[in-house]
């Protein structure tokens, strides 16, 4: 894009008012000024607000000062049993979620893609769920799991399963926790998969099937290697967002039943407004973060995605 | 020859059918649960509770519509919903767009395009509850807890850095020598932006919007700690408000939430191309 700045760009400098050729001159930092100066106040400001408030014992009484701890609130991180619980359901949580989420999306679009090419609103309805607000999710699950009217055990009934408490069973909460998540949001999988499908060039696979390769070897050789950029992004878009779970959770369980769904940002919501100590949150926030950003900057090195 | 190539054709229809199959589960998994939320809102509480279940509303009655919209605040929550949303976005994309143009066509000094470019979309990783501290703290301390303004600056926080790679992408695919032309006529490059570029881009712009509006209609954790009374307060919040330690109201949220999702479904069906290519494009080019 050089080549709009030296070409007829540069020479577009006419003589005229002294405001419009102010603007002329400047344009490239004018354009761009406002979204740096609103995203500088809106996360440099907290940035530092929060390394600050880190290192600090906050009181909930307002007009008490803050007590600098140093390094305290972290070295609080490694015996706290809650925080470990924590970190593990996350873990648990975002790698089966989003490893079911890519198999059956990419199965999916795979399908459509081969069989059903043309029936284009099908991929719209498909995609519903991933368009809906989170809570409103949340509270549909809520109702199919209810254990007394809810369809889910009616289902087991029918097909003379045991019943179970799902969202408030020890032993499935997690797991439906997960079942709801992947309801949402493998439409979003499914649909990069498709546009990635989309793109795909027709004369490799002209020469493969001229070889005779079967279609799975066709499917490993070519369609894999080329969609990689793609699955990529769309696995680091779903990690991302499956570290910072939130509303399924506090709605589903509450973190419950015995700790077994609480999840990182729902304990760093409970510890900043339940128990009250905003700088202990701050701490496992910046731990949070710290972790997310180490996981993208890994992961997109690894697979060549920064320019 | 003629038995193999009947062999394949059966196993051809086999695999045929397999997948219609998988997709038509597909479809009834996906489409289950929404029907289920809109029958339960049309239903009298004794029918939603009912063993077994009522699959489809035998009495149907609006009477959760009107607990919800009428008697409770939950009009309000929408209107404030809607509000934040529309706000966000009209900033989010007025801003993004100019930024992300700059950054597909000027040139800056000391590679700073890159670092910019690369400084936005990192701003996008924070996770919300990490910065919803200082927020807090931000919007306390300026006064602003429970106001609309403060979900729209808090929104914008994280459509701002989208929008602006969504529009720096399609600003790319778009030549410059159309720009250039208008130039040679006598436009400013400004007056280019404007009644060139700006027209061109106009499915990426849309595309940008609809995914701003729906991530700030959808958006909870922020304004659960945010936004105190209905005066703020925005759907998702109302609607958690109904599910208590106690009782859950499930008529009444039924209503809300499948009111919730209506003018989303709606919208996307309107907009699908645009929806469908925009995510496409934004997410396959960062």
């Amino acid at each position: 894009m050089l080549r709009a700045d030296k070409g007829t760009f540069a020479k577009s400098l006419r003589p005229g008012g002294g405001l419009e050729r102010w603007r002329e001159r400047h344009l490239r930092y004018l354009m761009l000024a406002p979204t740096v100066l609103i995203l500088l106040a809106l996360t440099i400001f907290p940035s530092v607000y929060m390394f600050y408030a880190a290192v600090h014992r906050i009181s909930p009484n307002p007009d008490l000062p803050w007590e600098f701890v140093g390094i305290g609130n972290f070295a609080r991180l490694l015996s706290d049993p809650q925080f470990h619980v924590a970190l593990r359901n996350t873990l648990v949580f975002t790698i089966v979620a989003v490893a079911l989420e890519f198999l059956l999306g990419l199965g999916l679009a795979l399908l459509l893609d081969r069989f059903i090419r043309r029936l284009s609103f099908l991929k719209t309805v498909l995609m519903i769920p991933m368009m809906l607000p989170p809570i409103a999710v949340a509270i549909t699950w809520k109702l199919i799991y209810e254990p007394q009217f809810g369809v889910l055990n009616e289902i087991m009934f029918q097909l003379g399963l045991p019943l179970q408490a799902w969202a408030g069973d020890v032993n499935l909460a997690m797991f439906s926790i997960i079942v709801a998540d992947v309801w949402q949001w493998t439409p979003f999988i499914f649909l990069l998969m498709l546009a990635g499908l989309a793109s795909l060039p027709v004369e490799p696979y002209e020469a493969a099937a001229l070889d005779g390769a079967s279609s799975w070897r066709q499917f490993w050789d070519l369609t894999l290697p080329f969609l990689k950029p793609v699955i990529a992004i769309a696995l680091l878009l779903r990690v991302m967002d499956a570290l910072r779970l939130f509303d399924l959770v506090f709605i589903l369980t509450g973190g419950g039943p015995a700790d077994r769904t609480k999840v990182l940002s729902l304990y760093i919501y409970q510890v900043a407004y339940r128990f009250a100590d905003p700088g202990y949150a701050a701490a496992i926030s910046l731990f949070v973060l710290f972790v997310t950003i180490l996981l993208s900057t890994w992961f997109m090195k690894r697979m060549r995605l920064a320019e | 020859m003629a038995t193999i190539r009947t062999r394949s054709r059966t196993r051809e229809t086999l695999l045929r059918l397999a997948a219609y199959l998988a997709i038509l589960v597909a479809l009834v998994a996906t489409l289950f649960p929404v029907y289920w939320i809109a029958a339960n809102s049309f239903k009298f509480d004794i029918d939603i509770f009912a063993v077994p279940p009522e699959w489809v509303p035998r009495n149907p009655t609006l009477k959760h519509y009107d607990e919800a919209f009428i008697q409770r605040p939950f009009l309000r929550y929408a209107l404030n919903s809607f509000l934040v949303a529309v706000g966000t976005t009209a900033i989010s994309v007025t801003f993004g767009t100019m930024a992300g143009y700059a950054l597909a066509r000027f040139s800056y000094p000391w590679q700073w395009r890159k670092q910019i470019s690369f400084w936005i979309l990192s701003t996008r990783m924070m996770p919300p509850i990490v910065s919803i501290i200082p927020l807090y703290l931000f919007f306390n301390y300026f006064d602003m807890l429970n106001t609309k303004s403060a979900l729209i600056i808090a929104y914008t926080a994280f459509n701002l850095p989208f929008a602006t790679w969504m529009m720096k992408s399609y600003f790319q695919d778009l030549p410059v020598e159309l720009e250039e032309a208008a130039i040679v006529d006598g436009d400013t490059r400004w007056g280019a932006f404007l009644h060139v570029a700006l027209p061109l881009a106009r499915p990426g712009l849309a595309a940008t919007a609809i995914f701003c509006l729906i991530i700030s209609w959808n958006e909870f954790l922020l304004s659960l700690v945010i936004t105190l009374t209905e005066q703020s307060q925005t759907l998702p919040i109302g609607i958690a408000g109904r599910v208590t330690q106690y009782s859950t109201y499930w008529g009444e949220i039924s209503a809300a939430g499948f009111m919730a999702c209506v003018p989303i479904v709606i919208f996307a069906f309107i907009v699908q191309k645009h929806l469908v290519r925009g995510l496409s494009l934004g997410a396959v080019k960062g």
